[in-house]
């Protein structure tokens, strides 16, 4: 370039003309390297627009990771969530199942208690008094008209098979392993001697309890051939108390 | 022969050492201007290889086309335009064609100073 100007500026042949080419020269000269630098400097490559560029696209690189992975994230804590919501979903339904159980333990363990006569008992039921039959004198002996241990335990088995929650003989509760003994004319029942008429008290459905005695051919039919007098009594409220702490041992 | 060389360094450690800050939007005009500085040059040498270079024309070409470049891609900013390009075009071909003609009329003086030769030598 510098041959060809040199040889432009030759060309001129005044010097005064030629001084003052020379200085238009250099002015666009000056123009033209300033140019050249300058947008070197500011666009070309490693320049200060090509940094920032740079670094624009760095920033947007991290925050287009960091999105993933806080979308990630997310999409990981949901999948958690879910599986969070249905654990409890099983806890709460295991709860309530528990609490179903509970109910009906309680309910079993209402009858268990009743049925051992640890608690009181109260609530419609039956009142069965058995007596020894009008003394007889055809009759020669006696045992055909008492009643006996056996028939007792025909009756309380009856009621218990139709589903009395509690027993009790002449007042005292019997319990699970309660015994009923046959000692001559009176009845132990858990060592407690009881005499004749024999009131036997049930608590439960009364309809059920008395149409299981009064079947045909069953308790109260054989009862009868016995020669012993049996009543049954419907009661609307029967209380019984608890089992004696005495009559246990 | 020195001040435009002395010229031309100025230039370029201006260029290097200044401290201003154009945003990256007016890059293009920069480029711009780059390339008509370069097309007018190239348009100088040519018509001095050709013999019709006239100084006036060739000075004030250089900044009008700069300026004219530069402002085309100013409106073109502004209009939403990419009329950069356009100039980009025009300097683009007209430099290929300049360069086109220097390299043949290069070539013709070439081989006729080579005939020439030839025969001074023969």
């Amino acid at each position: 370039m510098t041959e060809q100007t040199e040889r432009q500026t030759a060309l001129q042949t005044p010097s005064r003309k030629k001084r003052n080419n020379r200085m238009w020269y250099a002015l666009v000269f000056l123009v033209l390297g300033f140019i050249l630098a300058f947008s070197y400097r500011t666009l070309g490559p490693g320049s200060e627009a090509q940094q920032i560029q740079s670094e624009a696209d760095a920033r947007e690189e991290t925050y287009r990771a960091e999105l993933i992975e806080q979308k990630e994230r997310n999409k990981q804590l949901t999948e958690e969530i879910a599986s969070k919501q249905k654990r409890i979903a099983e806890v709460e339904q295991g709860l309530s199942d528990s609490e179903e159980n509970h109910d009906t333990l309680v309910k079993e363990a209402k009858s268990l208690r009743l049925l051992l006569g640890v608690v009181p008992a109260a609530g419609q039921g039956v009142r069965v008094s058995l007596e020894d039959g009008d003394y007889d004198p055809a009759q020669q002996n006696p045992n055909d008209y008492i009643v006996h241990e056996s028939q007792v335990l025909t009756v309380v088995n009856e009621l218990k098979i139709a589903g009395a929650q509690a027993l009790s003989i002449n007042g005292q509760r019997l319990n699970a392993n309660s015994s009923i003994k046959c000692t001559g004319p009176v009845i132990a029942v858990d060592g407690q001697t009881f005499p004749a008429p024999f009131v036997i008290e049930a608590v439960g459905d009364v309809d059920a309890l008395n149409s299981s005695l009064t079947l045909k051919g069953g308790v109260m039919d054989t009862l009868m051939l016995d020669n012993i007098v049996m009543t049954i009594e419907k009661k609307k409220e029967i209380i019984m108390p608890a089992l004696r702490e005495d009559a246990q041992s | 022969m020195w001040l435009p060389i002395l010229g031309l360094i100025l230039g370029v450690s201006l260029g290097f050492l200044s401290d201003i800050q154009i945003p990256q939007e007016y890059g293009n005009y920069l480029s711009i201007a780059v390339l008509a500085a370069l097309d007018t040059l190239l348009g100088g040498i040519r018509a001095h290889l050709q013999r019709v270079y006239d100084d006036l024309v060739f000075i004030t070409g250089f900044f009008f086309n700069i300026l004219l470049a530069a402002a085309l891609a100013f409106l073109g900013v502004h209009l939403g335009v990419d009329l950069y390009l356009a100039a980009i075009f025009a300097f683009g071909v007209r430099l290929f064609q300049n360069l086109a003609v220097i390299r043949r009329v290069l070539l013709t003086k070439w081989s006729e100073i080579r005939k020439v030769s030839e025969t001074n030598n023969s």
